[in-house]
């Protein structure tokens, strides 16, 4: 029959292995990954699991510095990602903009060629 | 802490540093470096270096990131090399 301790040490050590393993998941988008959304994205994700993985080593080591280490992280962390994504979202919109500015010249043609008929 | 997860977690930091300079897109390059800074603190705080990882995850995760995508959107996107 296991013990309080023994199971709690057993599930503190597979939920570092699970966090580490997601981490490699996440580690190997964040490489790879074809667009800027994808990395941001996996950005926001690697915030996650190291928040939690502070707090499994908070518990695994008994010491309650980690968890400020955590609040702390878990506070700061989105601002990173709210600058990304404004970032992109400002270059889509100057994108639109830019897409918009091209469009007029087009009707012109049509209109000389209206011109050409009459 | 078993040696194991230091060295687990400072591969992931090398990892994220190599591709971080291998990216041509200078955005991912910011996204990238604040990765290395993720892990970077993950690291300082499991080899028992509290305090320097509570500045690593105030100044690397928030203010940096955030210094480099406002320089990006100043300047160019694409590197030249």
């Amino acid at each position: 029959m296991m013990t309080g301790e023994t199971f709690l040490s057993v599930a503190v050590q597979a939920a570092m292995g699970m966090l580490l393993v997601g981490m490699v998941m996440v580690l190997f988008r964040l490489a790879k990954g074809p667009g800027a959304a994808d990395r941001v994205i996996a950005m926001d994700l690697l915030s996650v699991l190291v928040v939690a993985f502070l707090v499994v080593l908070s518990i695994h080591t008994r010491k309650t510095s980690y968890m400020d280490v955590a609040i702390a992280y878990a506070c700061i962390a989105f601002l990173g990602t709210i600058a990304l994504v404004r970032f992109i979202h400002r270059a889509s919109v100057q994108k639109q903009l830019r897409q918009k500015q091209k469009t007029p010249a087009r009707p012109l043609p049509d209109h000389s060629g209206e011109k050409n008929h009459d | 802490m078993p040696w194991q997860i230091d060295m687990i977690v400072l591969f992931f930091v090398i990892l994220c540093a190599v591709a971080a300079i291998t990216v041509k897109d200078l955005l991912s390059t910011a996204i990238l470096f604040g990765a290395y800074s993720f892990m970077m603190c993950l690291l300082w705080a499991v080899m028992g270096a509290v305090d320097v990882a509570f500045t690593e995850a105030s100044v690397g995760a928030g203010v940096s990131t955030v210094f480099f995508v406002a320089a990006v959107f100043r300047t160019s996107r694409r590197t030249k090399d």
